[in-house]
């Protein structure tokens, strides 16, 4: 009965498969709103979103993620294989492999690039692969990865935009004199490794991507990919003109689209409201120092953080700010972060409990407290005074102190923040970078909180070597049972990444990553 | 000659105007609280990486020290590097500056166009209908926030009537005066609300001056006693209204190139502030002064054509 089933299964999948595929046209240009323009195209060098997100299309990695953002697919690399002890890694690139100006990638490109991305003097990426000791080459087609330990994120990381594959003799022929100015030469006429290639660049305005003719993926109709000739972002950080663009047909996609106006787009005919899975994650920040500039904190005491977070009422902040469209948090992390546990939204609004823990932790008249709020960001203003009522019932008086992104830096980084609220993504199919900054304390001191907790440090340090799958879960099962029960975060909400797409546009892709791939969209004539 | 030694004074003026704005702009960026690197790098800076990238934008060094630096470089025509965009600043100035130029001269232009005709007619009917009606059409301008009439402009002008593309820059010459009409006509609009008021009662005033009877009685033609009496007095204020109100629409442009999407330095200003990016913050702010600087002494020249007794 099984095989009856499976055999049906595979059937309609041939016919879905053979449907799309005869479905598929190829040809145009591709117009995409964004709603902040890129900074700099160097894989290693960027620290931004803006950069990260796009970067795929330029640059191809040795792994794929998956269409999930949870697992790994072959990419320039076919095979791979993790040594027994976990020492080591060796991959097997793909025939005839070539970068966009028609030279072929070769093992010593491969070995040059994860040197370069493992270098402690390059960028701020090199974290996600620090285990890399040495990369070596072995004939025409084999890279081996040699480890300092074992690292069980180690493809995942083969899939990060900082891995990516460039051509050593191009870059270093490239002007300058350290790795930096090479970089910045190198990135304003890129030659590629992935489905398109940089054709022209207005900063502020337009980026102009085209067909990489080298490019080494197949489309359903055995073609080679991409299906679109090019690739046009505009940069338009206005939401509501970005809307209108893609509205009166100016443009075939538009990204960030505001929560308040996903409802009305759903409902357009002529465009997909999409919903992509993300990481993202909305909290509040609390300093649990037991001082704050020489003034006692009670945020240090975890009954009062507990409390505070009974005492939000998640759904109400997910109806007014997000209208709907996010969902509680059932961890810290993303429901869309591999290794994530939890089933029930965290702190489930319970105002007299809240009431009695204030009251076990002898706050029972409540206390005066601040939050930094990002001045004019609509979201984080109306989440601090969904919060100031809320906690009002506790007798705590929450000031807003609005400020900019860099001041409130300052203070975050400087330890002197009370509370602030902030979002979060993860840039590697792997629950470490955001267990190394949220909970781990050598990193940023749990995100700057001053919070410790000496079994989830151990915890953390065992489960970067661990490469049993299952003892890992089960070690990151309890990271989250620990940090999730008194952490320094109020957990608000996840949402996905909302894009506004035309109708004609069929197959594009954001990962929950954040990474948007074009190189699988196609466009109706 | 007194024409020429009123510009020669103006133009020497400018320079120490165009220095105490470079050393209260390179002092105040620093005085904010963050640093390029923390700005640069977010929430997930780690302390090793902040240090280091500062460091090598040589901001571990004294703030003395720095402004040698910054002052050598200026007088050799290098304003550095911009932090975020890794690119010289003076390449990117060239890039954007000119967009908010070609904005602000076509907002300026569409608001004369606006304010010099219909201030004529609102001032010699006055307290009439048509007075009323243009009178309270500009308010309407004047009392709008510049980012609603740029969503309503493109909403209806473009997105419904499609008469124009909804924001965005042109690649030709021709096709950006297209993408900048509105935007232009979006800023001209609270601007020439402001011109036209100003003329309106200055052409009252000085229509019942005893000049203008005078010439009326000398027999001239009216066309003749509007454009060389009435206009060329009435405008004297107007014309100091407008140098200064250019200013303003530079901080206008920041807005309407958002709303619009045009690749301006309006634009570029506001994020290089939030980056902490302190070479384009430093380069387009002498830029700018010198902009407005220059802006002012063609006002002064033009104010010195129309009265020669200011020259003097």
């Amino acid at each position: 009965m099984k095989k009856i089933a499976k055999a049906a299964l595979a059937a309609v999948l041939l016919v879905g498969a053979s449907l799309s595929a005869a479905a598929v046209e190829r040809g145009g240009t591709m117009t995409y709103g964004r709603y902040a323009d890129s900074l700099f195209l160097d894989p290693v060098l960027n620290d931004a979103n803006v950069d990260i997100w796009i970067l795929s299309n330029l640059y191809d990695t040795l792994l794929l993620p998956t269409d999930d953002g949870k697992g790994v697919q072959a990419g320039l690399a076919t095979e791979w294989k993790v040594a027994d002890d976990g020492m080591s890694v060796s991959l097997t690139l793909r025939d005839g492999i070539q970068f966009s100006d028609g030279s072929p990638i070769r093992p010593a490109d491969v070995a040059w690039s994860l040197k370069r991305a493992a270098n402690k003097d390059n960028g701020i990426w090199n974290f996600l692969v620090s285990s890399i000791d040495d990369v070596t080459t072995e004939g025409e087609k084999t890279v081996v990865l040699k480890l300092k330990h074992p690292d069980p994120a180690i493809l995942a990381a083969l899939t990060v935009f900082n891995t990516a594959i460039l051509p050593q003799k191009v870059f270093e022929a490239a002007a300058g004199a350290t790795d930096a100015d090479k970089a910045k030469a190198f990135a304003e006429h890129p030659v590629s490794s992935g489905p398109f290639v940089l054709q022209s660049w207005d900063r502020g305005s337009t980026m102009k991507l085209v067909r990489n003719e080298h490019y080494w993926g197949k489309g359903e109709d055995g073609k080679p990919l991409p299906y679109l000739d090019g690739v046009t972002f505009e940069v338009l950080p206005d939401d509501a003109t970005r809307i209108l663009k893609l509205n009166s047909g100016e443009i075939d996609g538009a990204e960030f689209i505001p929560y308040s106006r996903v409802e009305e787009l759903k409902s357009a005919g002529n465009l997909n409201m999409e919903l992509f899975p993300s990481t993202r994650v909305q909290y509040v920040t609390m300093n649990a120092r037991p001082q704050i500039k020489g003034k006692d904190n009670p945020l240090s005491n975890p009954k009062v953080r507990q409390a505070m977070n009974y005492a939000v009422n998640k759904d109400a902040i997910i109806a007014i700010v997000t209208h709907g469209v996010g969902k509680p948090l059932t961890s810290y992390m993303s429901s869309a972060t591999p290794m994530h546990t939890g089933d029930k939204p965290l702190y489930a609004y319970d105002i007299e409990k809240a009431k009695s823990l204030m009251k076990e932790a002898g706050f029972e008249k409540g206390f005066d407290t601040s939050i930094l709020v990002l001045a004019g960001n609509q979201d984080e203003i109306g989440i601090a005074t969904a919060l100031q009522q809320m906690w009002a019932e506790l007798g705590i008086k929450l000031e807003l102190q609005q400020v900019d992104n860099a001041t409130r830096t300052q203070q975050y980084r400087d330890g002197v923040f009370t509370m602030r609220e902030s979002a979060w993504t993860d840039d590697i199919a792997d629950p470490n970078e955001i267990t190394s900054y949220f909970v781990y304390s050598p990193t940023i001191d749990a995100l700057h909180t001053g919070w410790k907790n000496e079994e989830a440090d151990k915890l953390f340090d065992a489960s970067q070597k661990e490469i049993d799958p299952t003892k890992r879960a089960a070690q990151y099962a309890r990271i989250q049972e620990i940090y999730n029960g008194d952490g320094p975060i109020v957990p608000l909400y996840e949402t996905p990444y909302p894009v506004a797409l035309s109708k004609k546009v069929h197959g594009f892709l954001q990962i929950p990553l954040g990474n948007n791939f074009f190189g699988r969209a196609w466009l109706d004539k | 000659m007194p024409l020429f030694s009123f510009v020669l004074r103006r133009i020497l003026q400018m320079i120490p105007t165009v220095v105490f704005i470079l050393v209260v702009t390179f002092v105040l960026v620093r005085l904010l609280p963050g640093d390029p690197a923390s700005a640069m790098l977010g929430d997930r800076a780690i302390d090793a990486d902040v240090q280091r990238i500062n460091a090598s934008l040589g901001l571990d060094k004294p703030i003395p020290v720095q402004f040698l630096y910054f002052l050598k470089n200026v007088f050799i025509g290098d304003l550095g590097t911009s932090i975020a965009l890794k690119l010289p600043v003076t390449t990117i100035i060239m890039q954007r500056l000119p967009v908010t130029l070609m904005l602000t001269l076509m907002a300026a232009l569409l608001a004369l166009v606006l304010a010099v005709p219909l201030a004529f007619i609102a001032a010699l009917k006055r307290e009439q209908t048509a007075d009323a009606l243009i009178r309270g059409t500009f308010q309407v301008g004047l009392s709008m926030p510049v980012f609603y009439i740029g969503i309503l402009m493109l909403t209806v002008f473009a997105a419904t009537l499609k008469w124009f593309p909804v924001g965005g820059y042109g690649e030709t010459f021709g096709d950006r005066l297209y993408h900048l009409f509105l935007p232009a006509l979006t800023l001209a609009f609270s601007f020439s609300a402001v011109l036209m008021r100003n003329l309106r009662s200055s052409i009252i005033g000085v229509i019942n001056a005893e000049y203008v009877d005078f010439a009326r009685a000398k027999g001239l033609r009216p066309r003749i006693i509007m454009i060389r009496h009435v206009l060329r007095n009435a405008l004297i204020s107007t014309v100091t209204l407008f140098g200064l109100q250019i200013g303003t629409l530079f901080g206008g442009a920041v807005i309407t190139e958002t709303v619009f999407a045009v690749p301006g330095a309006g634009r570029l200003m506001i994020d290089s502030i939030y980056g902490r990016d302190y070479p384009m913050l430093q380069g387009l702010t002498i830029a700018l002064a010198v902009l407005v600087s220059l802006t002012f002494l063609a006002t002064d020249i033009f104010q010195a054509w129309l009265d020669p007794r200011i020259a003097r």
